[in-house]
């Protein structure tokens, strides 16, 4: 896992023992995990504890380990790579511990998918219109289709008509994204 | 041994698709069906053009089974197989034969592992490879409705909150290039006090990790960056890192500054600078342009100075006349034609006006332009002509004193002379001073330059060395990570290969097996040794044997004329010479007659091991079998 330069002169002062003692470190980790999981604002570096150092380098340390973790959530870092990009800032073992237990917890939480909302079920009904005021012989079909949609555990419709061309049109692109997803699962 | 191969033999068959049972071990226990089904699966795998057409089960029908035997021997000869093989050989099946033909098929048989490793280790390639297993196990898994989800399934079938992926600039509280203590006061106050934490800076919460990620990786590349000009340019240029990038920075505001000069170059046919122009004039003054540049602006200046104080009369002509026309107008009675008629006429008499000011202007330019040539010519002529001066005044000055110094002619020349030569001795003496100055000078002097050069030269070199350095750094550095990612790979291989014959047993057989070979080699050659020691000795002793027989024979025959005891003794003597003769001479039958003993039970075991006996039975059988079809056939002719 690559650092920038900032990022590790930021995690070697947290690991400094004289500007970290234990427990402010626990406190800040726990700190730097909540600012990214819930929106607290500007008074989540407020706590009574973290008030004797210096708010520049807390600001720093706090931006350093922010980055640290989003990128390890993003490159799905596993224990060893964590603990070796840790001891490399020389960080003791029980500070690689206690931020290693904070990360696991809050990998989960950190959010980083993103996608639109799945289709789960589809309702049809066809329509044929013989004649309406403006025209006396219509004569035309058309599909009225509703799509069941859910995103987050939140389920919606999707109505809407098409005539029988856009549908055939829409089920071959259907059909052609299946068969490149089953392509690319063989490549 | 046989055991180990047949039962890799048997091994690869089960994989080429034989149904083999699970309690056949050997070759030997081989059925002729099985022996047909086996060798048409793996003709199938070597060749499908030759194997699809032959039929892997036995067919009931001798002749049909006569001529399944006759095409497998065929098939099997097109792909190559040497040995002797026809019908007999699946239908009256050896053992040698059949262990030599499954040995030749299954090392036929294309080896699908190359397949598996030919895959390449390529970064883009390995992330091909992710996405597709990735993509693969989610659509294995069935869709199920959201009360019957598992917590595994939250990532693929119900996603979390979705925002899109905006990144927005971030203040942060320290800067790379200038450390944190020179920082002006106000900007470490500002960071102490009132910046917000990172993760509070953006609009939304949702662009903290977009921004945080952006600004991390703009980081990382831009240091990347810098390595790789610094490696390549920086270090050519011997010059420290600040003083490169000022340097850089110096050259690439000239660019831009000459670029923008020369957008911004006033056109001569249009009368007079744009307001634009001259702001642009003037923000390029600020950039502190060079003097060339000064006096080309100077001069528009100048010139737009000059037309605005022609035109600056002009706004008051006009106001004049405007007020005179205003003066001279009539009543209010007057009728707009008449009004347009006199400001028509007003339009026409002011153009006149600017157009003779313009004539004007041009006239007065052209005078100026003469004036500053001719004021040039007349410096030059007066620079000259002071220079004449100084140099007449000089050439007075001299002759002056010497017409002072006439009156006393001698004694002047005298001391005139007396003062050249102690000038020319002041000469002489100061020339010699200046040499011995010059020469431990000269010798510093060229000191100082080996020394420079040298160092130059050392320099160069250590450059060209630390850019060795830094590739080899490099190379290895990719090397190292090919090697990582490489062996990653394999490790995920190897685990998902399967484990059912296991190569170390098999390695370790073959090396005890070539263990084994060595040392019957040595015994062999220990034997064959001692059989040669003792043949040479059995050779000797029977020549002893003959000649020692030779000469007790002679002398006892000699004395046995005389004595009746000494002829008895050489009866005696020749009886017990043939005896031990016989003696000798079937111990060596007895011992030819044994080799010939084993010879013969090695062959016996061979032949057993062909089943002859059983296999005539089989093809007496056959024969009758064919004999009553033949008979069914011709009957089934004459009937009809």
């Amino acid at each position: 896992m690559e650092l920038s330069e900032s990022v590790m002169k930021g995690l070697q002062t947290l690991a400094d023992p004289t500007v970290f003692d234990l427990k402010s470190f626990t406190i800040f980790t726990e700190v730097a995990f909540d600012s990214l999981v819930s929106h607290r604002g500007g008074s989540v570096l407020g706590h009574p504890d973290l008030k004797h150092i210096d708010q520049t380098t807390l600001k720093h340390c706090h931006t350093a380990a922010t980055t640290f973790i989003l990128e390890g959530v993003k490159q799905n870092a596993d224990k060893s790579t964590i603990s070796s990009c840790l001891e490399d800032v020389k960080f003791l073992n029980e500070r690689v511990d206690t931020f290693y237990i904070s990360f696991q917890v809050g990998q989960c939480f950190v959010s980083l998918i993103h996608g639109p909302p799945h289709i789960t079920d589809a309702e049809w009904r066809l329509e044929y219109c013989i004649k309406n005021s403006h025209v006396h012989k219509v004569n035309q079909p058309s599909y009225l289709i509703s799509l069941n949609t859910e995103r987050a555990g939140a389920s919606s419709e999707i109505n809407f008509s098409c005539t029988m061309d856009q549908l055939q049109d829409l089920v071959g692109k259907m059909k052609d994204a299946a068969k490149s997803l089953e392509r690319a699962t063989q490549s | 041994m046989m055991e180990e191969v047949d039962r890799i033999l048997i091994h690869s068959l089960r994989e080429a698709g034989t149904d083999i049972d699970e309690d056949v071990q050997s070759v030997k226990q081989f059925t002729s069906e099985l022996i047909v089904e086996a060798v048409v699966k793996c003709l199938r795998v070597i060749d499908p053009a030759l194997g699809n057409g032959l039929s892997h089960s036995l067919p009931p029908g001798m002749s049909a089974r006569f001529r399944l035997g006759m095409s497998l021997a065929q098939a099997c000869q097109d792909v190559g197989f040497k040995g002797e093989i026809g019908y007999q050989t699946f239908l009256y099946s050896n053992e040698p034969e059949i262990r030599s033909l499954f040995m030749f098929l299954v090392e036929k048989l294309p080896r699908e592992s190359a397949e598996a490793s030919d895959q390449p280790a390529g970064k883009s390639a390995l992330l091909q490879r992710a996405i597709a297993a990735q993509i693969k196990e989610q659509s294995s898994v069935p869709w199920l409705p959201p009360s019957c989800r598992l917590p595994i399934h939250r990532k693929t079938q119900s996603s979390g909150p979705c925002y899109s992926f905006h990144a927005q600039p971030l203040s942060l509280p320290y800067s790379v290039k200038v450390s944190s203590r020179k920082q002006p006061k106000d900007v470490q106050e500002y960071w102490r006090n009132y910046l917000l934490p990172v993760t509070a800076q953006p609009s939304q919460h949702a662009s903290v990790p977009a921004s945080l990620l952006e600004n991390h990786i703009s980081e990382l590349s831009a240091t990347q960056e810098w390595e790789s000009e610094w490696n390549s340019q920086g270090l050519l240029s011997r010059l420290t890192p600040e003083e490169y990038r000022s340097r850089k920075k110096a050259r690439l505001q000239k660019r831009i500054e000459e670029q923008l000069r020369a957008a911004a170059q006033p056109r001569p046919d249009t009368h007079g600078a744009t307001r634009s122009t001259s702001d642009l004039a003037e923000l390029l003054q600020s950039f502190g342009g060079a003097s060339t540049g000064g006096d080309v602006l100077t001069k528009g200046t100048r010139f737009t100075h000059t037309e605005k104080f022609t035109f600056t009369q002009e706004p008051e002509k006009a106001a004049q006349q405007m007020a005179a026309a205003a003066s001279a107008l009539p009543s209010s009675h007057q009728s707009e034609e008449d009004l347009k008629a006199q400001q028509e006429a007003e339009l026409s008499a002011l153009q006149q006006q600017l157009q003779q000011l313009s004539v004007q202007m041009e006239e007065v330019g052209g005078d100026i332009k003469q004036l500053t040539v001719s004021i040039q010519q007349v410096s030059d002529e007066l620079q000259q002509k002071e220079v004449s001066n100084g140099e007449k005044e000089n050439s007075i000055k001299m002759k002056r004193q010497t017409i002072d110094l006439l009156p006393d002619t001698e004694n002047n020349l005298l001391k005139l002379q007396g003062l050249v030569e102690a000038s020319s001795k002041r000469v002489v003496h100061l020339a010699s001073q200046w040499e011995k100055h010059r020469v431990p000078l000269i010798d510093e002097h060229r000191r100082l330059k080996e020394l420079c050069s040298n160092r130059e030269s050392e320099s160069s070199r250590k450059l060209s060395e630390i850019k060795d350095l830094h590739d080899k750094i490099r190379q290895s550095a990719e090397e190292a990570k090919k090697k990582e990612s490489l062996y990653k790979q394999l490790l995920t291989e190897f685990e998902t290969l399967s484990k059912d014959v296991s190569r170390s047993a098999y390695t370790m057989r073959i090396l005890e097996i070539v263990g084994n070979i060595k040392k019957q080699k040595e015994e062999i050659t220990k034997i064959l040794s001692d059989t040669k020691d003792l043949q040479k000795e059995i050779n000797s002793l029977t020549g002893k044997l003959d000649r020692t027989f030779a000469v007790t024979d002679e002398l006892v025959f000699k004395d046995a004329k005389k004595d009746e005891s000494v002829r008895k003794s050489y009866k005696y003597l020749a009886a017990l010479h043939e005896n031990c003769t016989q003696l000798i001479q079937t111990i060596e039958d007895t011992g030819t007659i044994m080799r010939e003993i084993r010879d013969l039970e090695e062959q016996i075991d061979t032949e057993n091991g062909k089943r002859t006996v059983s296999n005539l039975e089989k093809i007496l059988e056959d024969y009758k079998a064919i004999r009553q079809e033949n008979s069914a056939l011709a009957a089934k002719i004459r009937e009809g």
